[in-house]
């Protein structure tokens, strides 16, 4: 592609070094920043910021790594919906629990477990969690979730909750819609 | 080369277009074109701290919003297993008929998006894994192989991953011609339906 006449940009000189050391090592400094400014543009093209797509790049490995698998949704809920009828619910509630203190144990800490959340299941339309005292008031809501996977969804968060040293307090569980209360377990 | 001037600035070339674009989108933003180059360099130093080339950075970013607006979905693999596991011996073909149509429906999507279906494709299985630890395609003028291999997944799953990607290929206008599937394992040739 023909490019205009270049033109000049000024640069932070920390930044404008570095880049030049890091061009050295891979051609000329004007072909770097030729590549560097056409990703942002890439970039700015899908409505992001070079800084939100490097935010996000690990979001596959760091499920991976977390232990989550990709699946397409649709058999995913289907799936679901089979096993709760046929497994019943008292079984899965169970298992969705368990799993849930496991990654209350992973992530150690509310504010990360909430973080993941929010990466990782983009099925959420809204995930909340507030703080008052010694309570905390969560709120999720997944426009796509079946009552079945409300219901277990809602006890992985209950697991991973516990786990993190908070007792159910009472809440409301129904279609698409998980509000749950929560107090500081004794001797925490 | 990079010019001083006052201020603990340089002055470095950049080609006339990309400037005068990225010029637009900083007061897009609302922030001065100095504090915005500075940020995308800042960015591509963080790349290159990485190891990895913002084109790569980027064309990740990509698949993973593929995935999203596909319709993918992470769960505990713990509980995908196990709901593999109690489902598939019970109703293996209509188990296999979901993640067939789930395929198709990945083929019929990617076709309207990518300019290379396959190729996007091959990316999506590569970058998400599936738990996939190698994914290789051999692609010449009359075939394409696919092989998969990964030590985490379970027979039934690797089962269930292959009839997603013969859906996949049969939706990018391909068919079946040899298939291999052993755990873990899974090779598969295609043949283009309409040959060029």
């Amino acid at each position: 592609m023909r490019r205009e006449r270049r033109k000049m940009l000024a640069a932070r000189v920390d930044l404008a070094d570095k880049i030049s050391e890091i061009a050295a090592r891979r051609g000329t400094l004007y072909d770097y920043v030729n590549d560097v400014l056409e990703q942002a543009v890439r970039a700015e093209s899908l409505g992001l910021t070079l800084k939100e797509v490097l935010d996000d790049r690990w979001v596959i490995q760091d499920a991976r790594d977390a232990g989550f698998a990709i699946v397409p949704e649709k058999v995913f809920y289907e799936m679901t919906e089979d096993a709760y009828d046929r497994l019943g619910k008292r079984k899965m509630t169970s298992l969705w629990y368990e799993i849930g203190q496991w990654y209350g144990k992973y992530y150690e800490d509310l504010g990360r477990f909430e973080g993941s959340v929010r990466r990782f299941f983009w099925d959420i339309s809204e995930f909340k969690i507030s703080e008052d005292d010694e309570r905390l008031i969560l709120t999720c809501l997944g426009s796509k979730f079946s009552e079945a996977y409300t219901e277990l969804f809602s006890k992985f968060l209950e697991g991973a909750l516990n786990a993190l040293g908070y007792s159910l307090d009472g809440g409301e569980v129904s279609k698409g819609i998980i509000s749950l209360r929560f107090t500081k377990s004794k001797g925490e | 080369m990079s010019e001083d001037v006052p201020d603990e600035k340089k002055l470095i070339r950049a080609p006339g277009d990309l400037v005068s674009k990225l010029s637009e989108a900083a007061n897009r933003q609302g922030k001065t074109f100095y504090s915005y180059i500075s940020e995308i360099l800042e960015q591509a130093v963080r790349a290159y701290e990485m190891k990895r080339s913002l084109k790569e950075i980027i064309d990740a970013y990509e698949i993973l919003e593929i995935y999203k607006e596909a319709g993918t979905v992470f769960t505990p693999r713990d509980f995908l297993e196990y709901l593999v596991g109690k489902t598939y011996g019970e109703d293996k073909e209509t188990l296999e008929r979901l993640w067939h149509q789930a395929g198709r429906w990945y083929g019929v999507y990617l076709k309207e998006r990518s300019s290379d279906s396959i190729d996007t494709f091959v990316r999506l299985l590569r970058e998400g894994r599936w738990d996939l630890s190698e994914v290789t395609v051999k692609r010449n003028q009359e075939t394409l192989e696919f092989k998969c291999v990964s030590p985490l997944v379970s027979q039934e799953r690797t089962e269930l991953i292959r009839h997603f990607i013969e859906g996949a290929m049969h939706s990018l206008g391909y068919k079946s011609e040899e298939k291999e599937c052993f755990r873990g394992i899974i090779r598969l040739r295609f043949l283009p339906l309409v040959v060029p």
